[in-house]
């Protein structure tokens, strides 16, 4: 413990030093002042279509200041029309008139500026006319339950109509649209974003200077120093998570605890970028995609908060239910949770077992250097118990990759999309089962083909083991599990999938390391066998 | 000149030898169509007329009213409107499934009146039936102000739904144009702090190459790289069907821009030398001079936009402007330069 806070107070020394000098009160001043800048900037920009559309106004219309329409003077009400006709105006606005063309353009231009105009006439009827003449309508919204209570009468029972829940004006009262709140969620995930870039390019700056390698000779443990090192970052970031809540004011113990598993999240994935980067360029690459990746895995979901129980796999919809005011229990809180802690689990393992010069250090290809990461977490096990496990603890990992994927999937036109999510979802899960075996088999760890048929069983019943516990708990958590059932190819026999498995991995890995295939077309092989597979249970059920 | 152009074949190569740069190829397709997808994904969820034109027909209104105005609306728009004599009535309909919300009118009495509102206690459902009776619910109230001899100018101005349009020419068009500017200016300073810290510089200096030579060589290895991105992205939205306009101004705009980037993060580097405090201060800079564009109503964005959409009003003038802006930070990233050898 004391050698993980030496490490801690080491690595905010070293952040000191690199943002210090006269100049760091002028750096603050100037932060602050581009963040004010650049929020006031994007205040006015959320709207779609900034500087789109060319307007004319003449008479008594009102002042068109939406950013969506540039304003052109005109002078009289022929030379407005004059205007539309040779396309220099979209839409002309002529008093209580509006001329417009036929074309496309000149069409959204209309739509568009209708919404703009209702409001300014509801400003305007408001102002010149007493409140109760200018907005005559009132609406009590009720709730009724979805089945008939038991007990009531359908003949007699006069209906509940106490008070309504709320009463509303339809003009004034835009209906209830969660986009704007998923929008708020959004802001916890950028200071996180923004520290973790920073723990990277600390650890980046200490492999330059080879500094990594003195700390590695030292009596302390790599766990130690990538706790250590990151342990102030995580501590940032919860602070900005408070902060944000308390600037939006959502409550700060239940962001912290929403956003914790978040922060270990991320974190765990940038602890990735310095262990495999090769140089610079790769970095600023591999972050850009990872933080395009993990903002999809967060948002997308929560797009679909209250509309979909899938929504729970990102936190971010546990955030927008705090800002609705909305209850959670736990165990919608431990669904998002698990898996994300999961991956910081997994992360911290693979750092233990990868900080070390020699991997570090050398240039080699992207995929050379995967596969070796992949080879040193398990060469320190026996094969046969590390290769079931390595099945059995990528789970989430493979989990969130096919969310990603699904989110991906929606381009597609709507009859690809299930087939392209089916197969993209074998292929992830064939890597998974194979890669493990192949990194052994090209270390010439394992040798025989009895051996290999041995290791692709213990996979395959290692990743049945994960995904019916995953099943498990997503069945409870959703009620919708069939997708998620889709995904992970649950069939009802325990055994069939066994079987399935096994085989799809087995061609796999036969074919590379036996039969000399490459590995993309092996893998394409048994991805075909289990998406076929996977097609067939889906038709049967 | 032929050093110049070693550099940026040395550069170009090493970006292609990497393979990483196929990473920042497949984010922007995948910005590009995720948030498309998110847009209409929200579309369909969040929006009235693309609720009516699939789902909408499984919402049915039951009204208690003594006068059909109302439902006439909501009829006009689409919905299956069915009348009842009382609420009791009306809510053993609802039980049975034959309607899924009920709106109780009483009969006018003064200036305002207050409607009755009965939803299905499922949130999802019930958001959903709320927009899709929003507008005949304004249009309502309008009728009612009209009553009250008021009179509400442009309610009955129709068009076309613009967000599709809105989004491709706003968002999508600048989003692809400038994102590989954006890439360019990271790679620029990954290559020159990489020099640096590296302590290759010295060696490379010591070869018959200025600093500067160095440092234009990069910077034009990475415009090169973006607006190859560019073009890609032209040729595959053309494919697709989107027009674009003045096709030579915008290709040459992302050009500028990508050069402004770059010649930024030069700057940056230059500065700093170092590339974690260089990145940084590039993207607070990136972030700032987009904001200042805006104040100053010379945004990059709103230019790309109205380029591509043929707006009568913009030209190769406003492509300049941002010409001249590319010369005065190249000026002073020649007079700060030699910072960087020392």
């Amino acid at each position: 413990m004391n050698q993980i806070l030496a490490i801690a107070w080491r690595e905010i020394t070293r952040l000191r030093k690199r943002f210090s000098g006269g100049a760091s009160p002028l750096a603050v001043i100037a932060l602050m002042g581009i963040i004010a800048l650049s929020s006031y900037f994007l205040q006015d920009a959320v709207s779609l279509g900034s500087g789109l559309y060319r307007v004319g106004a003449f008479g008594d219309a009102p002042e068109i200041t939406d950013s969506r329409f540039s304003v052109v003077e005109v002078k009289s009400a022929d030379e407005g029309k004059a205007l539309l006709d040779e396309k220099m105006i979209d839409v002309f606005v002529n008093g209580a008139q509006v001329n417009y063309r036929a074309d496309d353009k000149s069409q959204y231009a209309v739509k568009s500026l209708k919404q703009y105009l209702e409001k300014q006439e509801l400003i305007r009827v408001g102002n010149s006319y007493e409140y109760n003449l200018a907005f005559p309508l009132r609406v009590g919204i009720n709730y009724l339950p979805l089945n008939r209570p038991a007990g009531q009468n359908p003949q007699q029972e006069t209906p509940p109509v106490d008070k309504p829940k709320e009463t509303i004006i339809p003009s004034l009262t835009p209906p209830p649209a969660p986009f704007a709140q998923v929008l708020v969620a959004l802001l916890f995930i950028m200071p996180i974003t923004f520290i973790s870039i920073f723990f990277t390019s600390s650890f980046m700056d200490e492999k330059l200077n080879r500094r990594l390698t003195i700390l590695l000779s030292a009596p302390v443990t790599p766990f130690q120093i990538i706790f250590g090192k990151m342990l102030p970052y995580a501590i940032f970031a919860l602070v900005g998570v408070a902060l944000v809540a308390a600037t939006t004011g959502g409550k700060i113990l239940l962001s912290l605890a929403i956003f914790a598993p978040t922060i270990l999240f991320i974190f765990a994935i940038y602890l990735m970028v310095p262990l495999f980067y090769r140089t610079f360029k790769d970095t600023t690459f591999i972050a850009m995609f990872v933080t395009t990746m993990t903002t999809a895995y967060l948002v997308f979901p929560a797009m679909f908060t209250n509309v979909n129980d899938v929504s729970y796999v990102s936190p971010l919809t546990l955030a927008v239910k705090m800002y609705r005011g909305e209850s959670f229990g736990w165990r919608e809180y431990l669904f998002p949770s698990i898996p994300m802690a999961g991956i910081f689990i997994f992360a911290m393992f693979a750092g233990t077992r990868l900080l070390n010069e020699e991997f570090l250090m050398g240039y080699k290809p992207i995929t050379q250097k995967i596969k070796d990461a992949i080879y040193l977490m398990m060469a320190r096990s026996k094969p046969y118990i590390a290769v079931p496990l390595w099945s059995l603890i990528t789970i989430p990992a493979v989990y969130m990759t096919q969310v990603v994927l699904l989110a991906f999937a929606t381009n597609l036109p709507s009859r690809l999309i299930l087939g392209a999510v089916l197969f993209g979802s074998a292929m992830i899960e064939e890597v998974v089962k194979s890669a493990g075996i192949i990194a052994l088999a090209e270390h010439r760890v394992i040798t025989s083909a009895r051996s290999i048929f041995g290791l692709s069983f213990l996979s395959g019943l290692g990743f049945l083991i994960g995904e019916k516990l995953l099943v498990a708990i997503s069945i409870s958590m959703v009620s919708d599990a069939r997708v998620s059932g889709a995904l992970f190819g649950a069939g009802l026999l325990l055994l069939v999938p066994l079987l399935a498995h096994f085989i799809f991995t087995s061609i796999t890995t036969i074919l590379t390391t036996k039969l000399k295939f490459p590995y993309w077309l092996s893998l394409f092989i048994a991805s075909a066998v289990h998406f076929v597979y996977n097609f067939l249970i889906l038709r049967g059920s | 000149m032929s050093s110049f152009l070693t550099v940026i074949k040395k550069e170009i190569g090493s970006v292609l030898r990497d393979g990483t740069i196929i990473i920042a190829v497949l984010i922007q397709l995948f910005i590009a169509s995720f948030s498309s997808a998110l847009l209409l994904g929200m579309l369909s969820l969040y929006d009235a007329d693309t609720i009516m034109k699939f789902g909408g027909a499984g919402i049915k209104i039951g009204i208690v009213a003594s006068d059909d105005t109302l439902g006439s609306m909501m009829s006009e728009r689409g919905l299956k409107v069915f009348h009842y004599e009382s609420l009791i009535q009306a809510e053993g309909a609802l039980y049975q499934g034959k309607v899924t919300a009920i709106i109780v009118v009483p009969a006018a009495a003064g200036a305002t009146s207050e409607i009755q509102l009965y939803l299905p206690n499922s949130e999802a459902f019930s958001s959903l039936i709320r927009m899709v009776i929003q507008e005949p619910l304004k249009q309502y109230e309008n009728h009612l102000r009209a009553q009250n001899g008021i009179d509400v100018r442009y309610a009955d101005l129709q068009g076309k739904p613009a967000t599709s349009f809105e989004f491709v020419y706003s968002v999508l068009i600048p989003l692809l144009m400038f994102f590989p500017a954006f890439v360019a200016g990271s790679m620029t300073i990954d290559s020159l702090t990489e020099e640096v810290e590296n302590n290759t510089l010295q060696t490379l200096l010591s070869a018959p190459l200025t600093i500067n030579k160095i440092i234009a060589g990069k910077i034009a290895a990475a415009v090169i790289v973006a607006i190859v991105q560019c073009l890609t992205w032209l040729a595959m939205l053309q494919a697709n069907g989107t027009v674009i306009k003045n096709l030579i101004w915008v290709i040459l705009l992302a050009l500028i821009v990508a050069g402004l980037a770059a010649t930024l993060a030069a700057l940056g580097a230059v500065f700093f030398k170092d590339r974690e405090r260089s990145q940084f201060v590039y993207s607070l800079a990136l972030l700032a001079m987009v904001s200042i564009g805006a104040l100053l109503n010379l945004s990059p964005i709103t230019a790309m936009s109205r380029l591509a959409i043929g707006d009568p009003y913009v030209s190769g003038w406003n492509v300049a402007v941002f010409a001249v802006f590319l010369a005065a930070l190249w000026a002073l990233l020649l007079k700060a330069s030699r910072r960087l050898a020392v």
